[in-house]
């Protein structure tokens, strides 16, 4: 199977969808499922290939495609993930205006995406990560009203970020001489201060895309305003572009020892990281809309993530790699999960609104709470795993600190992931949801095997961990003693069978004992002790300033300080702009006198001077 | 702890497990309340017959009335007595709810608690002594032990009418029928 | 491993939880200058409460509880009980750290679906307090780690038992300090009952329990209190060699405990919060810096 037959396909999908559009709503649906699903296979033909073909010439540079187990393992992510969610668009986006539109979008961004991985070189990396900012942009701000101003903020700062990418690129070219990717992969020689500067203009460029924390502004409200599917996308895969490109840069193109050697690069990284995991989780926490507190989230598990990626055992690496494939089921489980909800409850995202749906949608409640119990890392679960290896990294390389901070942020997950699911799911049914039916199978079918995915992953992690493993080998690291169950060390093995045997047992046997008591009668939620009155019937859950006594404590410390930066920053630039608008005031009478004023005081300076 | 005892133990437990663990929900509705502290306190110390106040009905197996029942408070008497799980025991605390006592004129306050919901026992006296108290629960432990504290399934069983009862005066009720 | 352990400790965990359960209401009576009730009486509860028809709100209020005490015997299976310890080499202490949050998730899932506020209020509570003591617990934990350079628990208290125990090692003493501080929190006894309060929110999360939930509730806090101690015990004070040693260890920790559980009012949450943000959280830190510098 050749690459580029898999982008045509994937690329042509995108038209091909669009056009059956025009026809009828049915060939449409059936054409984008076809297309998205098509890919999967194609792709995971591919496993262990280890290929690379000239594509083109392109002003005299050549364009590569290519594909090794780390683009792999990216590239099936994308195919599948985007295949669940246009399952789950099918329903979600039925009635919705600019349908067309949409699928293209999210049939185009997928087939950019699997650009982005697969490109040989940093040319054709940097014109599939354009086209994907740019339809990022167009999908995002496509419900018009706040989500253009979101769709702004997000490709304002993506066109910085390209273009600090752009000139690193050029640098790149100017003292390599190529931008292949293979050949600049390890014969890299750069001075110090160059390594530094390219550094950071890609940090730049990736750090936008992953939000990390300067650069994270745009990612609350783009996650929120764009659409369910479309926003489990965009936070399970494609802000993970910019980890890929971290990966990408760190160990392919500079190298790991190279890396470690940068003075300060650790300490940077590190404080980084730790501020990325720790500010986001508790800003989460007050968030009272469903999608924002996830994209806060977002950012915070990201943070997990580059601290793994960029601590530089392979220990950590395994583990942060293995957290980009679990944050992308796991989280995108979350955003369908909430789409379902928002779809059933027409839009309601307001966490202070929903409640008691457990009892209506128990499909969705059982993914959404799979999906939890992976944010939090609880055993038996994908993150669990991915966070183990990061934390045992941590404290055995004499970082405690770091790992102090990761885990404390794993506390505070659990405090937002239960506010996440106490308020939309337990406690009790406004009147008004009371009568709202399940979800329907298209939106459950992509839920449940991202569920199913999340515990096999946590139960058998060997499964993905040996192809990361051989990864993590390919970029110089040691290879780990894997086995299916978790990892075999003489420092604290990991052994999930042992977990689940030890719950399951428990279990059945607590199952067994609770069998000996009499009979329960079940009751509905009207009958709750309520100090003998009845309960009231409407709102009489405990979800407004759940935490309320922490909030006191923290809330004066969680403004967004770099948030209110940029928005000044944009303010000055619209202040100036509006003084530089008395100038430019649309007279063609003006205009022609400062030509005239510039051309004199020209021919003044020439006369005077003789400079020319 | 003697054979007959150990060998009541293994044949009824439920039933000794619920004589010896009287878990009450106190009902402080009128002046009786005031003689409940010094009773599970230190000067009389419940807790050594096993009688802890339970914090919510659902965790208790005896209700004890302290007092006048007027007619609001009757509605959430009957409330919790249906949340509390089977079996259950209720004990009437003081002459106000046997008869009246010296609310028997007044216009808002009910005379006989039984018509409402199942007693199996009284404590009369106004107010009884704590003394009482214990009194009641022993002889409760001998109703136990002959299964004539069935309050629970006379009510099961006549629930028609004590619901009819109860409609009579608070007019109608906000809740469902609890057996149908 | 061997699977008599495997049936032993958990059975042994719950029989020393029922006890101490009985145990704690008998002294906190004889404190209190009362008589106090028969030491079985946890026991008699519990057959009483088995034997009770209760009420159920749906099927994961029926879970939850079950999942609970499930994750509670995985647990006891991860910590060592003098040299019985079954599972304790598949994880070591990050295992043990993340298991030990199925219990609490178990109950907080089970009665929020009882859909009572003070359930809810009850579980807010609960997870700030876990938040407050978690923050100094993860310091000590990591001290410990670093300083024995392994993160295996039976490990920890092998190398305690060749030497002395870790609350008397020059850098570890700090991090016993702050333990000793918020094991009150961690047990959620007196001055930090605020997720339970029964005068105040009628039992938190257990407002709805009643019947057999009840009773898999109390054998659930029976298992927390074991879990609780005993992992300070193995940390802290040296583990032992054998069972009777270590359960004498853990009954003078939990009788500790006790006597703090009668002399205290409860605190509020935000008091609570403070509190253990402050100088058990101060002593914890300075203790891993201490470490990690030496
Ligand atoms: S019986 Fe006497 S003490 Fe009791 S409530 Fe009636 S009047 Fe008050």
């Amino acid at each position: 199977m050749s690459l580029a037959l898999i982008l045509i396909v994937a690329f042509s999908g995108a038209i091909i969808t669009y056009l059956a559009g025009k026809v009828s709503s049915k060939l449409r649906k059936t054409i984008a499922v076809v297309f998205s699903l098509a890919l999967i296979p194609m792709i995971a033909l591919l496993f262990g290939k280890n290929i690379e073909t000239p594509l083109f010439e392109f002003l005299g540079l050549r364009l590569i495609l290519r594909i090794n187990n780390l683009a792999w393992i990216f590239a099936i992510a994308i195919s599948i993930l985007s295949s669940l969610s246009v399952i789950f668009s099918l329903i979600y986006m039925k009635g919705k205006e600019k349908v067309d539109f949409y699928y293209f979008m999210m049939l185009f961004i997928n087939a950019a995406m699997i650009g982005i991985v697969f490109s040989g070189d940093l040319v054709s990396f940097f014109i599939f990560w354009e086209m994907m900012s740019w339809a990022t942009f167009l999908l995002i701000s496509y419900k018009r009203g706040p989500a253009l101003a979101a769709g702004i903020k997000y490709i304002i700062m993506s066109i910085f970020g390209s273009m600090a990418m752009l000139i690193g690129i050029l640098f790149i070219l100017n003292t390599q001489g190529t931008l292949i990717i293979s050949q600049l992969a390890g014969n890299i020689n750069l001075s110090l201060y160059n390594t530094i500067f390219i550094m950071i203009l890609f940090s730049v460029a990736f750090g936008v895309k992953n939000a990390i924390l300067p650069f994270h502004a745009w990612l609350p409200p783009a996650h929120s305003e764009a659409p369910s599917p479309f926003s489990a996308i965009l936070s399970g895969i494609l802000i993970k572009m910019g980890t890929y490109g971290f990966i990408l840069l760190l160990y392919v193109i500079v190298g790991v020892q190279k890396l470690l050697s940068l003075p300060g690069f650790t300490i940077v990284i590190n404080i980084l990281a730790t501020v990325t995991i720790i500010f986001p989780t508790f800003v989460a926490l007050i968030q009272e809309d469903a999608k924002k507190l996830l994209a806060w989230s977002t950012v915070a598990q990201a943070g997990y993530i580059i601290l793994g990626i960029a601590f530089g055992t392979s220990l950590s690496v395994t583990g942060g790699i293995f957290h980009f494939i679990n944050h992308a089921t796991f989280k995108a489980l979350l955003f369908l999960a909430i789409g379902a909800v928002e779809y059933r409850t027409n839009g309601v995202r307001d966490l202070n609104s929903l409640g008691g749906l457990i009892k209506q949608m128990p499909i969705t409640f059982v993914a959404a709470l799979i999906g939890a119990c992976g944010l939090i890392g609880v055993p038996l679960t994908n993150g669990f795993v991915s966070k183990w290896f990061i934390y045992k990294s941590l404290i055995l390389n004499k970082s405690p600190f770091l790992a102090f901070f990761a885990l404390f942020g794993t506390w505070g997950t659990i405090l937002y992931s239960f506010k996440l699911i106490h308020n939309i799911f337990l406690g009790q049914t406004p009147e008004k949801f009371k009568s709202i039916g399940r979800a329907p199978f298209s939106m459950q079918l992509p839920m449940i095997i991202l569920s199913l995915a999340v515990i096999i992953f946590g139960i058998f992690p060997g499964l993905p961990l040996k192809a990361i493993n051989s990864i993590v080998v390919s970029f110089g690291l040691e290879s780990l003693n894997i086995n299916l169950w978790g990892l075999a060390s003489s420092t604290g093995a990991l052994n999930t069978i042992n977990i689940f045997t030890a719950i399951s047992a428990g279990i059945l046997l607590v199952w067994l004992l609770s069998k000996l008591g009499s009979k329960a009668k079940s009751v509905n939620q009207d009958d709750t002790y309520a100090a003998g009155t009845s309960v009231p019937q409407d709102r009489y859950h405990y979800t407004v300033e759940f935490y309320k006594p922490l909030y006191r404590v923290i809330r004066p410390y969680l403004k967004d300080i770099v948030d209110i930066f940029y928005t000044l920053l944009a303010d000055w630039i619209k202040k100036i702009s509006s003084k530089l608008r008395k100038i430019y005031n649309g007279y063609v009478g003006n205009y022609v006198m400062y030509i005239i004023l510039f051309l004199a005081i020209l021919i003044f300076v020439q006369l005077k001077w003789s400079l020319w | 702890m003697d054979r007959n005892k150990l060998i009541k133990w293994i044949k009824t437990p439920a039933k000794m497990g619920n004589k010896y663990s009287l878990h009450a929900v106190y009902f402080c509705t009128g002046c009786g309340i005031i003689e409940i502290p010094p009773t599970i306190t230190t000067r009389w110390d419940a807790e050594r017959f096993g009688v802890t106040p339970a914090a919510t009905p659902r965790q208790a197996n005896l209700f004890l009335i302290t007092g006048y029942v007027s007619l609001k408070t009757l509605k959430s008497i009957i409330r919790t007595y249906e949340q509390m799980p089977e079996p259950k025991y209720t004990v009437g605390f003081g002459s106000c709810p046997i008869n009246g006592g010296m609310y028997w004129d007044s216009y808002n306050t009910i005379k006989h608690l039984d018509k409402y919901i199942p007693v199996d026992g009284w404590i009369a006296g106004c107010m009884p002594r704590p003394e009482a108290i214990f009194i009641a629960v022993t002889h409760l432990w001998k109703m136990i032990d002959n299964d004539m504290a069935d309050g629970y399934k006379k009510y099961r069983n006549n629930y028609d009418q004590y619901r009819a009862n109860q409609e009579k005066v608070l007019g109608s009720l906000d809740w469902p029928p609890l057996f149908k | 491993m061997h699977i008599s352990e495997i049936i032993l400790s958990p059975l042994l965990a719950l029989i020393v939880g029922v006890f101490f359960l009985g145990l704690s209401r008998k002294i906190m009576a004889r404190i209190h200058w009362r008589y106090g009730p028969p030491i079985t009486q946890p026991v008699i509860d519990i057959i009483r409460m088995f034997s009770q028809k209760s009420v159920s709100h749906g099927n994961l209020f029926n879970f939850g509880i079950i999942f609970s005490i499930a994750g509670s015997i995985a647990v006891v299976l991860f910590i060592p009980f003098g040299r019985i310890h079954p599972l304790s080499n598949s994880g070591g202490l990050l295992v043990i750290l993340y298991i030990m949050l199925l219990a609490p998730l178990g109950i907080a899932l089970s009665s929020g679906e009882a859909a009572n506020p003070n359930s809810s209020i009850g579980i807010s509570r609960k997870l700030l307090l876990t938040l407050g003591y978690e923050f100094s617990l993860l310091l000590i934990l990591l001290a410990l780690m670093t300083h024995y350079r392994t993160i295996s628990i039976t490990e920890i208290v092998a190398l305690q038992q060749k030497g002395s125990w870790s609350l008397f090692r020059l850098p570890l003493v700090l991090p016993g300090i702050a333990y000793i501080l918020i094991l009150p929190a961690i047990l959620g006894v007196r001055p930090f009952e605020i997720s339970k309060a029964p005068q105040e929110i009628s039992s938190g999360p257990m407002v709805e329990y009643g019947g057999t939930y009840l009773a898999l509730a109390k054998i659930e806090h029976a298992f927390a209190i074991v879990i609780g101690i005993s992992l300070f015990v193995n940390l802290f004070l040296g583990g032992a060699n054998n069972l009777a040693f270590f359960f004498l260890k853990v009954l003078l920790v939990f009788i500790l405990g006790i006597f703090i559980n009668a002399v205290f009012p409860r605190l509020r949450t935000e008091q609570a919060i403070k509190y253990l943000f402050g100088i058990p959280a101060f002593l914890a830190f300075l203790g891993l810096v201490i470490t990690v510098l030496i």
